[in-house]
């Protein structure tokens, strides 16, 4: 069961306060009433604890939008890789984006591993944030088993009456538990408390989807010729915004920037999205999927059927951030529900 | 490396998207290493006919412009549309509007007959064009990527993808989430969202996306509730000209 402790709700300013001097703190913060982002804090007050999954994942803490790797100089014929990280504490993580990162990490450390992501997750320290309820209509966190705690952070916070009760998961967790003198063992009554929460949430969180979490995989598997992709197909702008803030996402470009010297520079890794017209195009300008339609299909395979054969678990986390981003109102519920339909 | 000389040229314009220019800061220092200018009416009286890159701002409105940038595309090896009136015709399509007769009257009155007029052009519709920075005014961190493929001999595509894809990545909150319409679904990317960052809307000024995918765009304007009719309007402000083929 591992270690429990509780904080007083009262003592929550001072909490973040504290450990924003062990090392910078992210947490989600209010962009407006239904915009939150991850951004740099110092004091609770800052911090949204009721939030809904933020415009983009905290992915962009562990592969940077723009990464540089490599610093050149022609004439010297110089290149020295660069290696890009920041000691950070991430704040407030919800069990759909550990999910994400879960997913990322699994992705980065596989043969070929990623150096440059495995150093700079390193750096970073996890705490995770309970959801007692439902963030909004677009989540579909409970059909991909991910409304409970399921490992990956450091502590993780769970919200109760007067208090937050805090599973303390690793020893960097631990330390920070010790460092900041303001936890209490946590009690019998305190446990009562997490059990009703979970029972309750138990309640609220069901299959949002008409298909059950086994049956995803296979639905998407017989779907390659189905007419939901077409009409996918004649809506779909190519925009990427859905690729962009899906927390499992990990495409990338690299590009070189060479300075106005015409001699140094500098190569950076960039986001990329398979939805873009000239991500799939291959030397000689020919598209292995040419409509907007097979891609979208690419994108779901990606989520819901390749990795269960490569690393035995979906890519969706069920976040929502697809369907609340798409310009097109392409809707990841909504997708899954036709398919299913059309199959009956 | 030799200096490459560049001449700037304004045609119908406010001349904002030269000033951008002296706005560069330390940037400017390490261009002027790379290229001499040797005609630039907003900061020098010489002039020129001996150059390599032409970077001309602003939109053909008169025949006498349109012998003009015919002569400067004839010197130039490298052409450049600078900015929304060169690009797209910009602000100054708002005269498309309009007739051409009851448009010269309205501004000149009696001496109408002394000036000659022509719908309102983007450069590239009037003589061939190598690069494009479209905005009003122009992004200067795009001007200076296009500065960079231009003197290196590599293409540079203007983006067209939306505004708010940039938007998104800069974890703004949406416009419309304030209740304020915003051209943002519709407008191309390139300027990182720059309005919006500083709290503004999108106006639309980089040109509209050609996005094929018209049940795509009839969602989003949904989505928005944006009605047809109010983006045609706002729309028209910077892409009038959109609607004229290539002047024959
Ligand atoms: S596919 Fe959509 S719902 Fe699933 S993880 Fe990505 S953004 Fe979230
Ligand atoms: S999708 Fe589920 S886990 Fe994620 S924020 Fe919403 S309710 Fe919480
Ligand atoms: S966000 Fe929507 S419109 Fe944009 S690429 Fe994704 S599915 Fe297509
Ligand atoms: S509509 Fe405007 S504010 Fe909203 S995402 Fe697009 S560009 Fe940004
Ligand atoms: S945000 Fe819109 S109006 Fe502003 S510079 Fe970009 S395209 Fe132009």
């Amino acid at each position: 069961m591992g270690k429990y402790v509780t904080l007083k709700k009262s003592d929550f300013n001072e909490f973040i306060e504290k450990l924003s001097k062990i090392k910078p703190v992210v947490a989600p913060v209010a962009k407006g009433k239904k915009s939150f982002a991850f951004a740099e804090v110092t004091t609770g007050e800052e911090v949204a604890l009721q939030y809904i999954p933020t415009i983009l994942p905290p992915k962009k803490y562990f592969m940077p939008q723009k990464e540089k790797i490599l610093e050149f100089d022609k004439k010297k014929q110089d290149w020295t890789p660069i290696l890009e990280y920041s000691e950070k504490i991430i704040f407030g993580v919800h069990t759909c984006d550990l999910a994400g990162i879960q997913s990322l990490n699994i992705v980065f450390t596989t043969k070929p591993k990623d150096i440059n992501y495995i150093v700079r997750k390193d750096k970073l320290v996890i705490i995770g944030l309970e959801c007692n309820n439902y963030c909004d209509e677009h989540a579909s966190c409970a059909v991909m088993d991910n409304h409970l705690p399921n490992g990956g952070y450091d502590l993780f916070f769970t919200e109760l009456k007067n208090s937050f009760m805090i599973h303390v998961n690793t020893q960097i967790g631990d330390e920070i538990i010790k460092r900041i003198k303001l936890f209490q063992e946590a009690k019998k009554q305190d446990f009562q408390q997490l059990d009703d929460l979970r029972a309750a949430k138990r309640k609220i969180f069901k299959d949002e989807v008409k298909v059950g979490h086994e049956g995803l995989k296979n639905l998407f598997d017989k779907s390659v010729k189905s007419k939901v992709w077409k009409d996918i197909d004649s809506r779909c702008v190519a925009c990427g915004n859905c690729t962009n803030v899906c927390p499992t996402c990990y495409c990338f470009d690299v590009k070189d920037d060479i300075n106005l010297d015409f001699n140094t520079g500098a190569r950076y890794r960039v986001w990329d999205s398979c939805q873009n017209e000239n991500f799939a195009k291959v030397a000689g300008g020919e598209s292995f999927r040419e409509d907007r339609g097979s891609r979208q299909l690419h994108r779901f395979m990606r989520k819901f059927s390749y990795p269960v054969e490569k690393f035995s678990r979906y890519f969706c986390t069920g976040c929502g951030r697809c369907s609340r981003t798409c310009m097109a109102q392409i809707n990841l519920k909504e997708t899954i529900n036709a398919l299913v339909k059309e199959k009956k | 490396m030799k200096k490459v000389k560049v001449a700037f040229f304004d045609f119908t314009c406010c001349e904002g998207c030269q000033l951008q220019v002296a706005n560069m800061g330390e940037m400017l220092l390490d261009v002027l290493d790379l290229i001499e200018v040797v005609e630039f009416r907003e900061v020098m009286s010489e002039k020129s006919n001996d150059y390599d890159v032409a970077i001309v701002e602003g939109s053909i409105t008169t025949s006498h412009a349109v012998e003009r940038i015919k002569k400067i595309r004839k010197t130039a090896k490298v052409l450049i549309a600078y900015g929304s009136c060169a690009a797209i015709g910009g602000i100054n399509g708002m005269k498309n509007n309009f007739k051409l007769k009851e448009i010269r009257e309205y501004v000149y009155q009696k001496d109408a007959k002394h000036f000659d007029t022509i719908p309102t052009h983007a450069v590239h519709q009037v003589v061939p064009v190598d690069y494009t920075v479209p905005g009003c005014p122009v992004y200067i961190p795009e001007f200076i990527q296009v500065l960079k493929a231009a003197l290196s001999g590599l293409p540079y595509n203007v983006p067209d993808n939306a505004v708010c894809v940039e938007c998104k990545l800069n974890e703004n909150e949406c416009m419309f989430d304030k209740g304020v319409t915003c051209l943002g679904p519709i407008t191309r990317a390139g300027c990182n969202s720059w309005c919006i960052n500083n709290g503004n809307i999108c106006y639309g000024c980089r040109g509209m996306v050609s996005n094929p995918a018209e049940n795509g765009q009839k969602d989003i304007l949904e989505k928005h509730k944006i009605s047809l009719e109010w983006i045609e309007n706002k729309m028209n402000m910077y892409n009038k000209s959109r609607e004229l083929g290539e002047l024959k």
